[in-house]
């Protein structure tokens, strides 16, 4: 498995060759959605939208279910036509061109694949279409068998192979006309956990080698973080946030993104700059405050949330020395995972707030147990500053 | 002890409804036809004993059927028939279970209703009502005659035309049911992924639905074929004196010449057509089954 | 329709094990009783009567020689009981329980002791004539005035019957009933029992198939009536019928019915007792309530048919005795023909070649 040089986009230390197309103005996008709106009757599933993807990218669209990520995919797919806006693809227009004449191939959530032909031939399926000579054919067919390693499968029909075979095939017949873009409807869906894993690494895998535009609908924020190079996440059929999976993880723009990806401590209160991107975060019900840093602009006296993740939240016995933000609290409640635990510590006012440590010693000489006091400590650029 | 019993139901059953009743009609077509009641030779007897009995039964009556040309025709001439009215009910059904698949989910109850609703009125009254509908002085004379369509009434009934109207009408529920059951549990995506890969509307038709509702296509064309190709009623209520079918033929052995030994050749052999595709139709299930699991 | 009588009869047979002493089923043709008639019987004697009907002769003929039918008293056409008496199907009649039998009539049981020599196992229901429908009018239009509507030359000169083509012609459904009269036509005997002679009905037969619109052997009553066909070979009794129907509709068309004057079938309805009847007493009290003049004339005078009983003339309606059509007068009775059974292979011969008349084949 080869390293991705975007899995460490965005990152200021990193040389100027990462690939983020979306942050070169001079960059054409592949596909445009502009002001692209959607109803169903008396339901809005696309509010307005405009978002730009550019080739090569990987991106994500995700978000609950009912928030427009599938209408948005079938809407490149075909399948559905915008109410009002405009959607290119490499610069066309391509709302009046039918789905069988779109340099677009879908892989369907059900994989959508033809039972009564074999995996060759559901691979060859869109290939004939074209009419395409039947020695290229074949080539074209033998190496997506090979790049979804299908060769020994090849004469069974779809009911005859696993799962997780099933999904190559229905990736292989998509990518065999190598289309300018890939769409992905909840790919890794039907998979058990371990085989989703392994699966997406490999789904990356095959994106780098074809250098095909992968556009993949998903609910899972686990599987967009590790798959895609931009995520969209989307509500009531607008896009909240579009960025970088970094840049959603840790500099949400929103509540809404911070609680929807990972878990995270939302504290609510007021703040009140101290020096420049500082800012003093006064709880609002204990009164108690803390340091946060936030490169956006607050006004003084403004209600604001304070959104941190847990594991950026160190717990210890004693006071740390030199922390600027420290609370004292009880320990609630432990959730031991394995590799992680997380403690649920009550602190003034009732509140509880989750802090992680990594189980770096035997569960039996764990620091910390239940009822216990303790501290718990973070530096201002842990957390996240949100408007409301 | 129980999985014994569970296979010996089948079997009994098969015995009860078809091996007892096709023996009887064999052992009658190996006898003589004779003036007597019943009427045809020999009468078992457990005086002679079984070898007496079986050594006169002979297979003249089959050997007859081939001295006239009569047979082969009706046999040929009801397989024409059979076939010609499958075919349309395959033509008129497939659209109409097509369309029933298609239909909102909420109408699809009501649509089979209507489907199913005409196995509730008796197979002759329909039969007989469709004399009424077809007749020289019948609705849809009156209908296109009002209308304008025609100068002088359409001569319908009593011709080959009422035969297959009257089959294609009677059969066409079964033609309709195993089809709309495959292309209901067809997923609309494999028709959209269809499309995603080049196809048009129509090849997507061509290339996905008919070859998955294939399996209902079969089932249904031997659901109307097999009894299509045996029927009397149909042809003697609607048919002409030219339509000719071994269901006729057989009726007018049994009762206008009391030969029942040559009327039960006439079944046997007919029967012997209707096993190859009965045995058919069963393999098409049986894999059916197969693929389903 | 067969069917219709097929169905009304699979019921009647599975009825038929709890018969029980006091009923008596009797199966005749439709539409052949004064009903009330039947009422009759039930309170003179106190018997329950089941009274089931069916129009083939084949039918009935099946369901004697199968056996069991639990029936009673059944209604066989002459050469049909021949046969089915030859079979053993009946059982003799008990004369000692038939009081009435003095009534009935010596010319026609003469004529019936053809088929049932002694008349031994029969007694005469009805007896009639297969002669020629005609709507006058129409004939007279296709024609002309001169149109042979008494000679079988009106049905079986494919000249005449190209024409009337134009008007519809129905032929009665009955190899049995046209054979004879096409060997009449051409001279032949129309009892001929040999294939050589049978074959010769063969060209005239169809030397006017081409110009029959039907072969049915009931529809043609309304038909006639309606003025959709304008000839019809069939029964007197029917076409009497068409005749009366289409005076009460009062539409203008006007029926006759023809003897043939080259000659007709003379043909005879019998009651008889089937050898297993479940209550041949009850059979016996029906037979003798049937031959009991008055009762006899009702049944004539409802169904326009000749009766085998002479004391019932005199309580016959003047438009059914009067009526030359149902009693034919001396001279015309004496050129009628009566046919016997065609054995197993002629039989054959004969059905043959009905199928290839009706279909070409």
């Amino acid at each position: 498995m080869t390293l991705r040089p975007f899995l460490q986009q965005g990152r200021p230390d990193l040389p100027a060759t990462v690939f983020a197309p979306w942050a070169d103005p001079n960059q054409k996008p592949l596909i445009r959605f502009q002001n692209v709106t959607k109803r169903f009757g008396d339901f809005t599933a696309i509010d307005d939208l405009s978002l730009d993807i550019y080739e090569r990218e990987f991106f994500a669209l995700l978000g609950p279910s009912g928030c427009g990520k599938t209408t948005m995919m079938r809407m490149l797919a075909g399948f559905e036509n915008p109410t009002s806006g405009r959607i290119e693809l490499a610069g066309q227009d391509i709302v009046p061109v039918p789905p069988n004449k779109r340099a677009v191939n879908m892989m369907f959530q059900s994989y959508a694949l033809f039972p009564h032909l074999t995996v060759w031939d559901n691979i060859a399926f869109g290939l004939r279409r074209d009419s395409m000579p039947k020695i290229d054919l074949q080539r074209r067919v033998e190496e997506m068998l090979k790049l979804t390693r299908l060769e020994k499968f090849a004469r069974r029909k779809p009911h005859q192979i696993s799962g997780g075979q099933r999904q190559r095939v229905a990736l292989a017949r998509s990518l065999a006309k190598a289309p300018k873009l890939l769409l992905l409807d909840e790919p890794l869906g039907a998979l058990d956990k371990k085989l989703r894993q392994d699966t997406q690494f490999e789904l990356m895998d095959i994106q780098e080698k074809t250098g095909t535009t992968f556009v993949i609908v998903t609910h899972d924020q686990e599987e967009a973080m590790t798959v895609a190079s931009r995520v969209a996440v989307m509500d009531e059929g607008r896009l909240i946030q579009v960025a970088t999976p970094a840049d959603i993880y840790e500099a949400p723009n929103s509540v809404y993104v911070a609680d929807f990806i990972g878990d995270v401590n939302i504290l609510e209160g007021t703040v009140r700059a101290t020096g420049p991107n500082r800012y003093h975060f006064t709880w609002a019900d204990t009164g108690e405050s803390v340091t946060a840093a936030s490169e956006r602009p607050f006004s003084d006296g403004q209600t604001a949330h304070l959104a941190i993740r847990p594991e950026k939240v160190q717990i210890s016995a004693e006071r740390p020395e030199g922390a600027e933000n420290a609370i004292k609290g009880k320990v609630h409640d432990i959730a031991y995972l394995g590799n992680i635990s997380t403690f649920h510590v009550r602190v003034a006012g009732e509140r509880i707030i989750k802090a992680q440590s990594a189980n770096t010693r035997r569960i039996t000489n764990r620091a910390f147990t239940w009822e216990d006091d303790v501290w718990l400590s973070w530096t201002p650029t842990a957390g996240v500053v949100l408007s409301d | 002890m129980r999985r014994a019993i569970l296979i010996l139901v089948p079997y009994l059953w098969l015995l009860a409804l078809f091996l007892v009743p096709f023996i009887i009609v064999g052992r009658i077509s190996l006898s003589d036809t004779a003036l007597a009641r019943p009427p045809y030779l020999p009468q078992f007897s457990w005086d002679e004993g079984i070898w007496a009995f079986l050594s006169q039964l002979d297979f003249e009556n089959f050997w007859f059927l081939t001295t006239d040309d009569l047979y082969w025709k009706a046999y040929l001439s009801s397989l024409q028939i059979a076939i010609t009215a499958t075919f349309f009910a395959l033509l008129i059904g497939y659209p109409i279970a097509y369309g029933m698949a298609r239909a909102p989910e909420e109408w699809r109850p009501t649509l089979m209703m209507l489907v199913i609703l005409p196995f509730w009125t008796s197979f002759l009254i329909r039969v007989y009502s469709w004399i009424g509908i077809l007749s020289q002085e019948g609705y849809l004379n009156q209908i296109l005659l009002w209308a304008g369509i025609i100068d002088a009434p359409l001569i319908i009934l009593n011709t080959n035309t009422a035969v297959y109207i009257g089959i294609v009408y009677t059969y066409l529920p079964f033609m309709i049911l195993p089809i709309y059951s495959a292309l209901d549990r067809l997923d609309g995506s494999l028709i959209e992924a269809a499309e995603d890969l080049g196809c048009s509307r129509l090849q997507a038709f061509w290339l996905i639905t008919v070859p998955l509702s294939k399996n209902g296509i079969i089932a249904g064309c031997f659901l109307v074929f097999i009894p299509a190709l045996g029927e009397f009623v149909i042809p003697s209520l609607l048919g002409g004196s030219e339509t000719l079918m071994i269901g006729k033929i057989l009726w007018e052995e049994f009762f206008n010449n009391r030969d029942w030994p040559v009327a039960s050749a006439v079944a046997v052999v007919l029967l012997l057509i209707l096993v190859v595709p009965i045995v058919l139709f069963q393999r098409n299930q049986q894999r059916q089954a197969e693929e389903d699991r | 329709m067969n069917i219709k009588t097929l169905s009304m009869t699979a019921v009647l047979t599975l009825t038929a094990a709890a018969v029980s002493a006091n009923e008596v089923r009797v199966y005749n043709w439709s539409d052949y009783i004064d009903e009330e008639l039947l009422a009759k019987f039930e309170a003179e004697t106190g018997i329950k009567l089941i009274y089931d009907v069916f129009d083939s002769n084949e039918v009935l003929e099946t369901k004697m020689l199968a056996g069991g039918s639990g029936y009673d008293v059944v209604v066989p056409s002459g050469t049909f009981l021949q046969r089915q008496i030859s079979a053993g199907a009946f059982q003799k009649l008990d004369k000692s329980q038939l009081p009435n039998l003095e009534n009935m009539w010596d010319v026609v049981a003469a004529r019936t002791a053809q088929y049932d020599p002694g008349n031994e196992y029969s007694i005469n229901y009805m007896w009639g004539t297969t002669g020629i429908g005609v709507n006058v009018g129409k004939v007279k239009e296709v024609l002309g005035e001169d149109a042979p509507m008494n000679s079988l030359a009106l049905i079986f000169d494919p000249a005449n019957m190209e024409k009337l083509a134009s008007c519809g012609v129905h032929f009665l459904d009955a190899p049995t009933e046209l054979i004879p009269a096409a060997l009449k036509y051409i001279g032949e005997n129309p009892d001929a029992q040999d294939d050589e002679t049978i074959s010769k009905a063969e060209p005239v037969l169809m030397g006017v198939r081409p110009f029959v619109t039907k072969f049915h052997s009931s529809e043609y009553i309304n038909a006639l009536a309606n003025g959709d066909i304008c000839v019809a070979f069939g029964w007197s009794g029917d076409i009497l019928q068409a005749r009366d129907r289409a005076a009460e509709a009062d539409n203008g068309v006007e029926i006759e019915y023809h003897i043939p004057a080259e000659g007709a079938l003379m043909w005879f309805d019998q009651m008889a007792i089937p050898v297993d009847a479940p209550n041949p007493a009850g059979a016996h009290a029906f037979l003798n309530f049937i031959m009991d003049a008055q009762n006899m004339a009702a049944a004539s005078n409802y169904v326009y048919y000749a009766n085998g009983n002479g004391a019932s003339k005199e309580f016959l309606n003047e438009d059914v005795i009067g009526d030359t059509a149902i009693y034919p007068d001396e001279g015309t009775l004496q050129n009628l023909y009566t046919t016997s059974p065609y054995d197993a292979g002629v039989q054959r011969v004969v059905t043959r070649l009905w199928t290839k008349v009706k279909s070409g084949t």
